[in-house]
């Protein structure tokens, strides 16, 4: 009878456990459940959007789960690669290189870019070791300061830009919009097939499929595993003869760049670049759909990347729809879904520093019991 | 020995991106090609323009054109293969010829005398450079935007 309500008890509490770890996608869940409906959008239409979202967006987010590996928490300086990636998309603008080569070329001029900035986040991100994500934050308006020198000065001046559709009409710097209508979903279209007029990017799918088992492969090699020791307690991870700082470095390294091809991706699917906004919040929105998946700073797999993609473009579809059909202005729902995208990134790193905190606490309890009873022990001896 | 074999590698993998590139360059340089129906001349020789021409780039939609018209297809690559449907006269019969060329790699808008092209004149007569003129800077053009919260409202 005991073993019974001990069994009940455990079972509610795993239940309980469980939905607080699921906590996030659970609410999302019902936020979608109400407000598809009310947003009126057709099941097929809605497909099409969440899956060429998917495309979109999905390499992006996985580039996020190297760094959590090594327990570098969320990768806020992704935006670092995101930037080379726009680099590397104008110069190949400018060059005329178009389809699927300029994309493949952009990929290989970003690599550069992205590895000289990911060594350099790294370096600064092992000198402020414990505060990554507010450091590589930060670092990434610093280094968005750099970019806008570059692309706003030295590009036409130093930087030899010859198309005058790129180039702003005094001369130098680089227009708001660059145009990648040659790019435009050329990935996307390639090998695409439509089922019920939801159109599939297999193309896409195809490259991000890649990455999941390039992801799963390198876990399992030995860099992969020395992240994950890094990323469990550092000082072990150096007393085991690990070069943790090199090994950190190499994550942000591996991140940026990843970050950078997905970017490309992206773009190539949105046709344009905004070039001085299009990265500033790529960052803060991928963080978010990985959360909204039911990752956490320390603790991330591929398949909350998918099942955060889904269910946050969902939200992100269906809320201003919504919101125009609930209150009658379309903005409301356009201010919650930004307001729900720093919530959720709010909420987890509350959630990560009180578990952190608790954990701390209980192994205080834990050690200060221990001495308690050694003390208890000594004494009876005596 | 195992360094040396490291670097050899190193300096391999960057042989191959660096080739991957050059041949990018290459198949992926885009051109945009004008064609032409009309009258031209040459070294004195005057060659007419055709009553009608239906030109056809890869999959793209045929550029119709009449007397003094001028169409426009994207190419990719430095082999431009165009399908040209001629008709000479009014109620004539069109006849098809397919050409093959290649383009100058450093012309990103190239123009094609289709007539003369037919008629077999030298490359110089029948092709030519097309710069498009940049329109007058505004005060618009000038105004960059960095607003961070410009993606409020914007797509993902």
């Amino acid at each position: 009878m005991n073993e019974n309500n001990t069994n009940k008890k455990n079972g509610s509490l795993d239940i309980l456990t469980l939905a607080q770890r699921f906590s996030v996608p659970l609410m999302f869940i019902i936020i979608c459940a109400i407000c598809i409906p009310v947003s009126g959008l057709s099941m097929n239409m809605l497909l099409d959007e969440i899956v060429t979202r998917m495309g979109r967006n999905a390499f992006l987010i996985l580039s996020l789960l190297i760094p959590i590996m090594a327990g570098m928490g969320l990768n806020f300086g992704m935006t670092l690669g995101a930037m080379a990636a726009e680099i590397a998309l104008i110069f190949v603008s400018d060059w005329q290189i178009v389809g699927i080569p300029g994309m493949v070329l952009a990929a290989i001029v970003s690599v550069p870019i992205s590895v000289l900035l990911g060594v350099f986040c790294g370096k600064i991100l092992n000198e402020a070791k414990g505060r990554e994500m507010i450091t590589s934050y930060i670092m990434s308006f610093f280094v968005n300061g750099i970019y806008q020198l570059v692309v706003l000065y030295l590009m036409g001046s130093i930087i030899p830009i010859k198309h005058g559709a790129i180039k702003l009409p005094r001369g130098y710097g680089i227009r708001n919009t660059v145009s990648l209508l040659n790019m435009r979903q050329k990935l996307d279209n390639l090998l695409a097939i439509r089922i019920h007029g939801v159109k599939i990017p297999v193309a896409t799918f195809i490259i991000i499929a890649l990455l999941c088992l390039f992801i799963v492969w390198f876990s399992r090699t030995k860099l992969g595993q020395d992240m994950r020791a890094v990323g469990q307690d550092m000082e072990v991870a150096r007393d085991a003869g690990i070069n943790v700082d090199r090994t950190r470095i190499i994550s942000i390294v591996m991140s940026t760049v990843l970050a950078g091809f997905g970017m490309i991706i992206y773009l190539q699917n949105m046709g344009n670049i905004a070039t001085y906004s299009a990265h500033s919040q790529i960052g803060m929105f991928c963080i978010a759909a990985l959360l909204v998946g039911g990752a956490s700073v320390d603790r991330a797999s591929i398949g909350n990347v998918f099942l955060g993609v889904i269910l946050f473009h969902t939200m992100f579809i269906v809320a201003p729809k919504a919101g125009a059909v609930i209150t009658g202005d379309s903005m409301i729902g356009e201010y919650f879904r930004v307001f729900v995208s720093y919530a959720v990134i709010t909420v987890a790193l509350i959630m990560y520093e009180t578990n952190k905190r608790r954990q701390k606490k209980t192994a205080g309890q834990q050690l200060a019991q221990a001495q308690k009873e050694e003390a208890a022990g000594k004494e009876g001896e005596a | 020995m195992k360094n040396k074999r490291k670097l050899l590698f190193r300096i391999a993998a960057l042989l191959i991106v660096l080739a991957v590139a050059g041949t990018m360059f290459v198949i992926g340089r885009g051109h945009t090609i004008y064609f032409d129906n009309k009258e031209t001349s040459y070294n004195g020789q005057t060659v007419a323009p055709f009553y009608n021409v239906k030109v056809t780039v890869g999959d793209q939609k045929p550029a119709k054109l009449s007397k003094g018209d001028r169409g426009m297809a994207d190419l990719m690559g430095q082999t431009l293969s165009v399908t040209l449907e001629i008709t000479d006269s009014e109620g004539g019969t069109p006849h098809a010829h397919k050409v093959s060329m290649k383009v100058p790699y450093n012309m990103d808008g190239i123009a094609i005398n289709v007539p003369a092209l037919m008629a077999g004149l030298p490359q110089d007569a029948y092709l030519s450079e097309f710069v498009i003129k940049e329109p007058e800077p505004t005060a618009e053009d000038e105004e960059i935007v960095t607003d961070e919260l410009e993606n409020i409202g914007g797509d993902l």
